[in-house]
């Protein structure tokens, strides 16, 4: 493959600009209409010769602007052997875009059938700027064999890369289940990563579709509810938790409530250090004069007092 | 015809081994043994001083590597403080396991396939010596089972039986042989049945069919522990890890009556019960490695050693419903919890090991017969 020194000027309308390796073509933005009005064309677009005349091989916005604009166009001819080649002169030349995940898996997927596994590690990934044994690059490498629906929630922003992870473990009757969690509202990278992990692994050890766990889990019902993106998230997230852990779930709320009940009225806090392996608890308090030092003082006698500890030396043991 | 090797040694398909030991006994032992089978044919590559490794990969197939081993033979059972560890000391003769299960810690120490083979047994019994003879008043509790299956590879090499016939001199040492495999030919090196303690695990039927593979059945293990308590030994019997699976009552129930028609509680010196718990890196190796695996999807959180642990509760619903059944059967002193904390032995036994003088006192004691 070849840059040739052969510059020349054409009128927009003669260069075609349908391949597929123009694979982060969209809308022009504006500073580059307002850059190509002020200066005109500061770079030539990349074309290769084909039986049906020039083919642009990069450039497609400075094109779509300067075809709008009626004005020719300056460009450079290159020698591109192959697709794959093609794709890797279009990554050069786009080499100052910033590039998000939804981005980067758009040139995977134009190169995944033109490349082995290995030159895709090898050779894409880090013209993405992904190093080949990073964990992006794994998820990225996953993301290819999900679903085009999935990919155009990641290209949404709705679900995180690395969501890729419990996916691909999922059948594709899970993954479809699962998917209206994600059609609406956008994800964070642990919740998102979280709440499709618990449901993957309830299903995996209740031997019981992801359907069935949602379902079970009271997340569907939670969905139809109207809440705010926001809340939505929240409630979705406890009800995949509490599905996933129900015990710990509810070791955790009877502690929460003997603890509210404990230190009601006082600045005490009260936190379960080490997931009930023992039946501890942990006080805290902040004082920042020394009255409310003697406050805190006075509080902690009298909650020791308080009847509601009997509901947590024993919490955990089996015994309760 | 050429015999066969039992089924959990048909991977063998290379020896390896160091230039130096390239003439030891137990080269010697292994090239025998191996002859007149249908694997006799294996090749052998010699690995030189410089060789700091070997790499060995070929499908499925696995390697023995007997090897001359410069680190200490004589370790430390790995406990940590926040959890109760019998104290017993390891006797280390190799390393890796050519059985397949899918709990085992070994997939996360050895990621090849390689089994390796102490084969400077001199140095081993040198060291074994000094130790035990400095003080013939010391007593020690000792195993070979921590970083490889105590009798797995004995058809081959023989080391427990060499090991039995060295010990035979030593009144302070108690030698636990701690294995899922049959093999009693060591059983006739010994003449002091009251210093060699033959050890099993047991699982629930359903975890033995589904998640331990290339071992023997349960039946086979409690007929060996029937032979060897026949021919006086007391045997051990390890219920470690114990899985939360959905009916493990009944799987746990079922193997805990089988018990008692092979052996008598008395014939037993001691029986551990440990839940299943890990590293927070072996579930993925479970994951890769066993993909029809779904008990690591259960409430675990990290203990207090880091380690992932089944829910407290959980734990301790499992422990009581496997200990009442187990005194039912009149089982008592021989029991005890592998890693618990003292709110786990207080919960199910009523008392915590320093009730007991230390657990590591109470099963010295009861691995020397005075319990
Ligand atoms: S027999 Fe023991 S050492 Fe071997 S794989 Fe099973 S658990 Fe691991």
């Amino acid at each position: 493959m070849l840059l040739t020194s052969e510059i020349f000027t054409a009128p927009a309308a003669s260069i075609r600009a349908d391949g597929a390796h123009l694979f982060w073509s969209g809308n022009p933005p504006k500073s580059l209409a307002d850059s190509l009005a002020e200066f005109g064309q500061t770079a030539p677009v990349l074309v290769c010769e084909t039986e049906d005349g020039p083919s642009l091989v990069a450039g497609h916005s400075r094109l779509a602007l300067l075809a709008a604009a009626g004005q020719p166009v300056l460009a450079r001819l290159v020698e591109a052997e192959d697709d794959a080649d093609k794709g890797r002169l279009y990554l050069a030349d786009n080499g100052h875009r910033v590039m998000d995940d939804s981005m980067r898996l758009a040139a995977l997927e134009y190169f995944a059938p033109l490349l082995d596994r290995a030159e895709l590690e090898s050779d894409i990934l880090p013209r993405l700027g992904v190093r080949p044994t990073s964990k992006d690059a794994g998820f990225l490498l996953a993301w290819l064999d999900l679903e085009p629906e999935w990919r155009a929630l990641l290209a949404a922003g709705n679900v995180p890369l690395a969501a890729a992870g419990p996916l691909a473990r999922m059948t594709a009757e899970d993954r479809n289940a699962a998917r209206p969690l994600f059609a609406a509202l956008s994800w964070s990278r642990s919740n998102g990563v979280n709440v499709l992990t618990w449901l993957f692994e309830t299903a995996r050890m209740s031997a019981s579709p992801v359907a069935e766990v949602m379902d079970r889990a009271g997340m569907n019902a939670a969905l139809g509810q109207g809440l705010s993106p926001k809340d939505a998230i929240a409630r979705l997230t406890a009800c995949a938790r509490q599905v996933r852990h129900p015990e710990l779930g509810r070791l955790q709320a009877r502690y929460a409530e003997a603890a509210a009940e404990i230190t009601a009225g006082t600045r005490w806090r009260m936190a379960q250090p080490d997931n009930f392996e023992t039946g501890s608890s942990e006080l805290s308090v902040q004082v920042k004069t020394p009255e409310q030092l003697s406050r805190a003082a006075r509080e902690l006698t009298e909650l020791a007092e308080s009847p509601a500890w009997g509901k947590l030396w024993d919490l955990g043991s089996g015994n309760e | 015809m050429s015999k066969r090797l039992p089924s959990h040694l048909r991977r063998i398909g290379r020896v390896f081994v160091d230039r130096s030991m390239l003439d030891s006994p137990m080269a010697r032992r292994v090239r025998d043994r191996l002859a007149g089978t249908d694997q006799a044919d294996i090749p052998w590559t010699v690995v030189e001083p410089d060789q700091d490794r070997v790499e060995f990969t070929d499908g499925d197939a696995q390697a023995l590597y007997l090897k001359e081993y410069k680190g200490k033979f004589l370790r430390f059972c790995p406990g940590t403080r926040a959890y109760h560890c019998c104290g017993y000391r390891i006797i280390h003769i190799g390393e890796n396991c050519p059985m397949a299960c899918s709990y085992c810690i070994l997939q996360a120490y050895f990621q090849d396939r390689v089994l390796k083979i102490w084969a400077n047994q001199d140095a081993l019994f040198t060291e074994l010596g000094n130790a035990f003879g400095a003080d013939r008043n010391t007593r020690y509790r000792v195993g070979t089972g921590e970083f490889t299956d105590s009798l797995a590879l004995e058809h081959l090499t023989g080391y427990s039986r060499d090991l039995i016939g060295f010990l035979e001199n030593y009144d302070n040492v108690v030698l636990e042989l701690k294995s899922k495999v049959v093999d009693l030919t060591w059983m006739n090196a010994t003449t002091r049945t009251d210093r060699v303690l033959p050890a099993w695990s047991l699982n629930a039927p359903f975890i033995n069919e589904h998640e331990e593979f290339r071992v023997s059945t349960l039946r086979e293990r409690l007929e060996a522990a029937r032979t060897c308590a026949q021919a006086g030994f007391r045997v051990c019997l390890h219920f470690d890890p114990i899985i939360h699976y959905p009916g493990w009552k009944e799987g746990y129930g079922e193997i805990i009556d089988l018990i008692f028609d092979y052996v008598t509680p008395d014939q037993v010196a001691y029986m551990s019960l440990g839940s299943f718990r890990c590293m927070p890196q072996l579930t993925p190796i479970i994951e890769r490695n066993f993909p029809d695996t779904t008990y690591i999807y259960n409430e675990f959180v990290p203990g207090l050693d880091g380690k992932a642990r089944l829910l407290r509760p959980l734990r301790v619903e499992q422990f009581t419903f496997m200990v009442d059944r187990l005194r039912k059967h009149g089982m008592d002193e021989q029991l005890y919890f592998c890693m618990e904390s003292s709110e786990v032995w207080n919960q199910v036994f009523g008392f915590a090991p320093k009730d007991i003088g230390g657990l590591g006192n109470r099963l010295m004691d009861r691995a020397f017969g005075e319990k």
